[in-house]
Order: structure tokens, then C-alpha cells, then sequence
């Protein structure tokens, strides 16, 4: 089982707005478990989070060094609704495994583009197999953008190969205007691919292939 | 997807988020003249009942306008009588509606109530959404 440890944030997200409130406010149709995106006014990326049932809760697991910008972004804008969020980092790890991940006590796992995310317990034991370096080839391999490399504040999702997060018929959320404009002018500028060797705007590289930004 | 078991640090003990809480603001607000007529013609003599303007999270700009005609509500709101209408205001959403002026636009497309707030740094174009 290759996996590898996260540096994410688990916020706890409870009441009964939890999900019209995280629906309204980021890129892809939240009305249960899924990834979406949460963009600036200007479509530039806040942090792509995975949103979690668990049980009445509703769990959003992003990339720790987009915590404080998340939660300064959700916090204003709660107003009259009700929810409610606790910060439960400090009592979970996430990994995301890159192989099906067998059903495990305790471990709460998801299926996504990335792989299998896996949010467990500190007490529950769950070995790290994969060293960065093989899960960047793993990246690579797959396209898959990761935060702080290739999903960064300067980026908006359509840089970073994530359009399927970026729902084509929802109403309107912060950045919507400037993403659908983007969209239907067939104009969303670079895009995330796989290029040879290891080129100077490599946003990560491999042994024999890199990941980067570039204009098609 | 398998498993709920992420440790909620038994909900009690785990740290909440520290929540902004915004400052309660007594609101001023004006009604003008075309939309007191077309709240005229919705209430009736009716005057039990009450225009709720508030505030939800959302749309192109982040904020939107939430206008609805109610008898009463659970939420803690402020009432204020503008020439014997009833309109209450959510003190959660009172630093963004202080100072608003409700209108109505009388036009075949994006007619109906409208809100002017001086506190709306940009809104979206349909008139529903502010930041």
C-alpha cells in the first residue's frame, strides 16, 4: 500500500447550513461528500479542500498553510446562518493513499482525484510508505496538482488542472463571474501539463519528467 | 467512501474556530416611496406582518440580499417601523445593512426590490449579491 502523509487541516463544520454554506461559497456543487475549490473575488485560489460527511458533520480537509486564509474567508461570512467550526487538526492525520485503501477501524477514507484520502485518529497507527520524491512521481505520472506547488495563492483552478472542480451550471460563489467568463471564451489561459526532463518552471520535478505551468 | 471516525476531540474538548463576531449597529434605513406602494400592495391592511432584510453568505461577491415577508422569526433581529411597516433586521447581519435604502426598479427585466447600500465596496450585476 503506497502512502503518503498530508500536511493538511481538519476543520469540523456542524448546523444545519453546512453544506448550502460551503456551496455558496466555492467552485464545484457541494450537497455531500466532494472536492471543490474556494477562489478569491478575482478566481484566484483560497485552497482546494475535500468536504466530508461524517454523520450530521461535515468535515473539510485542506493544505495547512492555507488554513488561516480559509477560515478568515469563512468566518466573516457565516452571518445568520447556522454552522458552526471546530478545528480538529490537532486530534487527526491525513494521508492519501495512492492504491485502494482496505477498509480500516477508525480511519475514514474517500475516494478522489488525488487517491484515497485517509483522515485517522493520532491513536490509530497507519504507516507513511511513500517519501516525497515517489509521490511526486506519482504526481507527475497522473497530472495531479498539489498545494503549494502547483495550487498556490497566484493560480486560479483552470491554471492548475483542476476545471472538473469548477461546476459548469451552479449559481453564482466568489470568482464565478471571472471563471465562467474564462470558460465560455474558451480562454482559460495555462494550463497544468507533464513536459520532458527537468525545465527551469518545473513546479515539480522528476527523474525523467516534470510537472509545469505553461500556455498550450 | 467508508468510515466516520475522525476524532472530534469528542466535539467538547476540540478548539472551535475563534468566530469574528461582528459588531451589533442600530440600523438605520429608508424605504422609498415606490417601494412602500409595492409594500403596500403585498401587506394589504395587514401590517402584522414583517419585511425581514437580511444577510446570507454566497453569490458572485460573497454577501447576498435575503428579503423575505414573515410574521415572526427565531433569530435575534432588531425592529424598526418605517411608516408603519415592520421591518426586522438580523443583529448578525446589522454592520452590513446599516444605512441601506430599499427600493423597487419598475422594469420588464431585472425589476423588483432593490437594495442601495453605502456599505457595498462592489455587487454583482444582478443586484443581489455585495461585497
Amino acid at each position: 500500500m503506497r502512502v503518503f502523509q498530508l500536511d493538511s487541516y481538519v476543520l469540523l463544520l456542524s448546523g444545519k447550513d453546512c453544506l448550502p454554506f460551503l456551496d455558496g461559497l466555492s467552485t464545484n456543487r457541494v450537497d455531500g461528500t466532494c472536492t471543490t475549490v474556494f477562489t478569491k473575488p478575482n478566481a484566484k485560489i483560497i485552497d482546494m479542500v475535500d468536504v466530508i460527511c461524517v454523520g450530521e458533520n461535515v468535515a473539510i480537509v485542506g493544505h495547512n498553510e492555507f488554513k488561516v486564509n480559509l477560515v478568515n474567508h469563512l468566518n466573516p461570512r457565516i452571518l445568520q446562518q447556522d454552522v458552526q467550526i471546530r478545528d480538529i487538526s490537532d486530534f487527526n492525520n491525513v494521508f492519501i493513499s495512492v492504491d485502494k485503501y482496505p477498509e480500516t477501524d477508525n480511519v475514514t477514507s474517500v475516494e478522489t482525484f488525488r487517491g484515497w484520502i485517509l483522515v485517522a485518529p493520532k491513536s490509530v497507527r497507519i504507516d507513511a510508505t511513500m517519501e516525497e520524491e515517489e509521490f511526486n512521481e506519482y504526481r507527475i505520472e497522473k497530472v495531479i496538482p498539489h498545494p503549494g506547488r502547483e495550487i498556490t495563492s497566484s493560480s486560479h483552478p483552470f491554471n492548475c488542472g483542476l476545471h472538473h472542480l469548477v461546476h459548469e451550471s451552479k449559481g453564482c460563489y466568489v470568482g464565478q463571474e471571472i471563471l465562467t467568463r474564462m470558460r465560455s471564451r474558451n480562454n482559460t489561459g495555462k494550463s497544468l501539463i507533464q513536459v520532458k526532463g527537468n525545465p527551469i518552471d518545473a513546479t515539480t520535478s522528476g527523474k525523467t519528467h516534470s510537472l509545469a505551468i505553461r500556455r498550450d | 467512501m467508508f468510515g466516520s471516525n475522525m476524532d472530534c476531540g469528542t466535539c467538547e474538548t476540540s478548539s472551535p474556530v475563534q468566530l469574528m463576531t461582528p459588531e451589533v449597529v442600530d440600523v438605520n434605513l429608508s424605504i422609498s416611496n415606490k417601494a412602500q406602494e409595492m409594500l403596500s400592495d403585498a401587506f394589504g391592511d395587514d401590517r402584522s406582518m414583517a419585511l425581514l432584510v437580511g444577510v446570507l453568505s454566497g453569490g458572485c461577491s460573497g454577501y447576498m440580499y435575503d428579503l423575505q415577508i414573515v410574521e415572526d422569526t427565531d433569530q435575534n433581529c432588531q425592529e424598526i417601523n418605517i411608516d408603519g411597516f415592520r421591518v426586522l433586521v438580523p443583529n448578525a447581519s446589522s454592520h452590513l445593512l446599516d444605512g441601506i435604502e430599499i427600493d423597487y426598479v419598475d422594469r420588464l427585466m431585472g425589476g423588483g426590490f432593490k437594495i442601495n447600500n453605502p456599505n457595498a465596496e462592489s455587487s454583482c450585476g444582478c443586484g443581489e449579491s455585495f461585497a
